[in-house]
């Protein structure tokens, strides 16, 4: 362990730097915006600024202990339109082209992280654990938004059959994790280890899984919400032609991607970046060409494509090391870019309305958290520590989760609102404590560098 | 429709990856010239432009602004990189002063030309014409490598001083262009603006020479420790966005303030051969990119713009010439060089399309438009001729 003196010596440059650097963006900031030629510049300078000023608030945090991504969030959060207005709401905006690649670079990864070796050792425990997650939160979620929603001044105003719909909805939506999260700290951490694998598998399992429960969540709901309306169950046979499309499309991409590393082997980043900002735009294109065409709504998942496209390369191809080599080189400005960004989109204003209510769903969702992975250790004769611990590795939250709010606002316009602003507000929080509790836990289980 | 550029943007980059995976494949040599230089880029660049498929329209160009800027940057990095100190004590002060010589004689001559051809020709407003004129000289200055490249020492060992001599000075002669491109973007407001007082003059051009010592010192304490790879090309992409957006508020180049960051980073870091080795790692397809997205800027060519390529070209052409025979006459003592060393000096690209690219990015309009046309008219016509007349010099013996 480092002495006080020495960890001051290690963070003071960091220090100098992000005062220096806070100091000449601020002054550059004020100047007077003039032409299309000083915007562009203000939108460069604020991307600089975040990414250099969150690497080093991180590295910061890190003589704390604290994960890296927190650091990155927490300068997102600062330097966002909340707090700063360094970055305002309109170049967060605008540097949305950024933010999708970043996010299926980052799918690229978790795909490529899964063994399918070890997936198979852990396979009953990875069902286990994603069965009593969903029937634990969901149940507990459900239950204390039903008997207990109305008690919250956000909700007294609604009919029971809102609240219920509500409270299934938001049950459903507390199940979602967040890959690109476990990734950053599974990465920082350089972890690996059977507990390493079982989350990786239940968190992107749980992703593809969550479509599903959401649109069997969202029908459920229609029928109580509108009259007369019943279970459309030709929306589930689309559903699974749409999974099943993505996950080809991905399981060829990998292909593709294999056969350029193995015959070219040059180029294989930048190969690797343009295919992630590929599928994510032709997949949009794709959806969009489908509905207006031919008027079939076939929407191709980029994070599931992107996902399978990784798990192929690794186990099904001689390319995996030198793929994931690559994309480990471009891994912290990608996890940098992504996660201040995503830390500048929090909604504080969501928090600041809702905070008790908010507060009261993590908790409710950390007991069920609790209570799924507890029982499913305890049935797979896991080591006690895993036990009594994994609960921790499960509780960030991000963009997946904000998609199904929005999704379901749209579709429920009575509760949208309300819905929306519970979602961010519980992200917010979950986005902040989810990476520290991760990093906790695998200290604890021995399987980060550090132990 | 738009989201397809992404598409083809991938299959070209992928043309491109396996275009460096096989450049070992043989090619004429006059196609490998071509070949080399990327033009092909351009002409995709053109095709996927507002003029013709409008895949890559402005409002796709202003979404992409972080990237292009940071090509820009990626470019100035790298250029300011050719220019340590100690490598640079061990070259010769003559292939200094003959660089110096030919650059600045092929800018005044294109500078001189343009200020007072362009105006009778085309349509240039009269508030840029300056502007106009010094980037247009800017981009004549320096020399492209390419061609000589091709050229072994080996194979013509009756012309290895010559080769010696033009590699040196083309690795050099970019500094007249990029020097004078910063003076153009940072005199731009006391060009246009005649109502500006002196000390708002003067303010113009020290606030960004300050600022960018500023960054100097911020970015050398960056650089304090030695960092991971991933750290280190982290920082290094955050510093060239922060500083070229920092460039552009303060109305200056974002190429010309990363070419002096790159100078201030090879001189005073140890990491040096770190970060070039990053830079370097993706410079094709950052080149080849910055060639695309110069492309969709192309106008289609109006007669009075073919005929100011053409003479964009012979002014080029002349102050290359003469910039080369006084070389040759300043080098008599040492080495008797053929008088028409010029012909070796007429190939043209690479840092002049990073310096185009700026001037469009801080000019924007029709008028930049037009420009860029003009220089790249000429500069593929220059790719034409270039290999030929470097031929028709190395024939023979040079002494």
């Amino acid at each position: 362990m480092n002495p006080p003196s020495q960890k001051t010596k290690n963070i003071f440059p960091y220090l100098l730097s992000l005062v220096i650097i806070s100091c000449i963006a601020i002054w550059l900031l004020r100047l007077e915006s003039r032409s299309g030629w000083h915007h562009a510049g203000l939108i460069n300078l604020s991307l600089g600024f975040v990414l250099l000023t969150a690497h080093f608030s991180a590295q910061v945090l890190k003589a704390f202990r604290l994960p890296l991504i927190s650091g990155y969030i927490i300068t997102g959060i600062l330097a966002g339109p909340y707090v700063s207005n360094l970055l305002s709401f309109e170049m967060v905006d605008q540097l949305r082209l950024a933010d999708s690649l970043a996010l299926s670079f980052i799918a690229l990864t978790a795909g490529g992280s899964l063994h399918l070796a070890s997936l198979k050792t852990r396979f009953r425990t990875i069902l286990l654990t994603i069965s009593f997650l969903t029937f634990f939160v969901f149940g507990f979620i459900f239950l204390f938004v039903s008997i207990l929603g109305r008690h919250f001044s956000l909700f007294s105003d609604l009919p029971t059959t809102h609240i219920t719909v509500l409270a299934i909805l938001l049950g459903i939506i507390a199940i979602a994790r967040s890959p690109s999260s476990a990734i950053a700290i599974i990465k920082e951490s350089r972890a690996k280890g059977t507990f390493t694998e079982t989350v990786l598998g239940v968190t992107v399992v749980m992703d593809v899984l969550i479509i599903l429960f959401f649109t069997f969540a969202i029908t459920i709901s229609k029928a109580m919400m509108l009259e007369g309306a019943a279970i459309d169950l030709r929306l589930f046979s689309a559903l699974f032609i749409e999974i099943t499309a993505s996950i080809a499309t991905g399981a060829i991409l990998g292909k593709l991607i294999a056969f350029y590393i193995e015959r070219a082997g040059q180029d294989i980043l930048l190969f690797l970046l343009f295919i992630a900002f590929g599928v994510t735009r032709i997949s949009l294109w794709f959806s969009g060409y489908m509905a207006g065409t031919f008027n079939i709504y076939l929407h191709l998942e980029p994070l599931l494509i992107c996902m399978s496209a990784g798990f192929f390369v690794q186990n099904f191809s001689r390319s995996g090391s030198a793929f994931m080599e690559n994309l480990d080189r471009m891994a912290l400005p990608i996890f940098v870019l992504f996660f201040s960004l995503a830390g500048a989109s929090l909604n504080l204003h969501s928090l600041m309305i809702c905070w008790p209510f908010a507060i009261c769903i993590i908790l409710v969702r950390i007991i069920g958290i609790f209570a799924g992975t507890f029982l499913a250790g305890k049935i797979s004769h896991d080591p006690p520590a895993y036990c009594r611990n994994s609960w921790m590795a499960y509780l960030t939250q991000a963009g997946v989760a904000i998609g199904l709010a929005q999704l379901a606002g749209f579709q429920f316009p009575e509760i949208g609102g309300r819905l929306i602003t519970v979602v961010l507000a519980v992200i917010a929080i979950n986005q902040l404590i989810g990476p520290i509790t991760f990093k906790i836990v695998l200290n604890l289980v021995g399987e980060s560098d550090r132990s | 429709m738009k989201i397809f550029f992404a598409f083809i943007i991938t299959i070209f980059l992928v043309l491109g990856g396996y275009h460096l995976t096989f450049r070992r494949l043989k090619m004429p040599l006059f196609a490998r010239g071509f070949y080399l230089t990327g033009i092909e880029f351009l002409f995709l660049g053109l095709l996927l432009g507002p003029h013709f498929l409008n895949i890559i329209n402005n409002e796709t160009v202003e979404e992409l602004a972080p990237l292009t800027i940071l090509l820009l940057g990626w470019i100035g990095l790298l250029f300011g990189f050719q220019f340590e100190i100690p490598k640079l004590k061990r070259i010769s002060g003559k292939f200094f002063t003959a660089a110096a010589v030919e650059s600045v004689l092929t800018f005044g001559m294109v500078f001189t030309g343009t200020m007072y051809v362009l105006p009778v020709i085309g349509t240039i407003p009269d508030g840029i014409i300056t502007t106009t004129a010094l980037i247009m000289g800017a981009a004549a200055a320096s020399t492209a490598q390419t061609g000589l490249a091709l050229r072994k020492p080996d194979s013509f060992p009756e012309h290895r001083k010559t080769l010696k001599l033009l590699r040196y000075i083309s690795s050099i002669d970019g500094l007249t262009g990029i020097l004078i491109l910063g003076f153009t973007f940072l005199s731009r407001d006391s060009i246009s603006n005649y109502s500006l007082t002196i000390s708002e003059r003067i303010a113009g051009f020290l606030i960004p020479i300050f600022a960018c010592t500023g960054f100097m010192i911020l970015y050398l304490l960056f650089l304090i420790r030695r960092k991971q790879e991933s750290e280190l090309s982290l920082v290094v992409i955050g510093m060239a966005i922060f500083t070229s957006g920092a460039a552009m508020i303060l109305n200056f180049s974002p190429l010309f303030a990363n070419f002096l960051l790159g100078v201030c980073i090879v001189n005073l870091t140890r990491d040096k051969e770190r970060i070039f080795n990053l830079l370097v790692s993706v410079e094709k397809p950052v080149y080849l990119l910055l060639l695309i997205f110069l492309g969709c800027m192309l106008q289609p060519p109006e007669p009075w713009m073919l005929l100011a390529a053409a003479l964009f070209f012979l002014f080029r052409t002349m102050g290359k010439m003469s910039g080369g025979y006084i070389v040759t006459c300043l080098q008599k003592k040492e080495t008797r060089l053929k008088p028409y060393l010029g012909y070796g000096l007429l190939e043209q690209g690479g840092l002049p399309f990073a310096i185009l690219y700026d001037f469009y990015q801080g000019f924007p309009g029709k008028t930049a438009g037009q420009i860029i046309s003009i220089v790249i008219i000429s500069i593929i016509f220059n790719d034409f001729i270039s290999p030929i007349m470097l031929n028709r010099l190395l024939k023979g013996r040079e002494s």
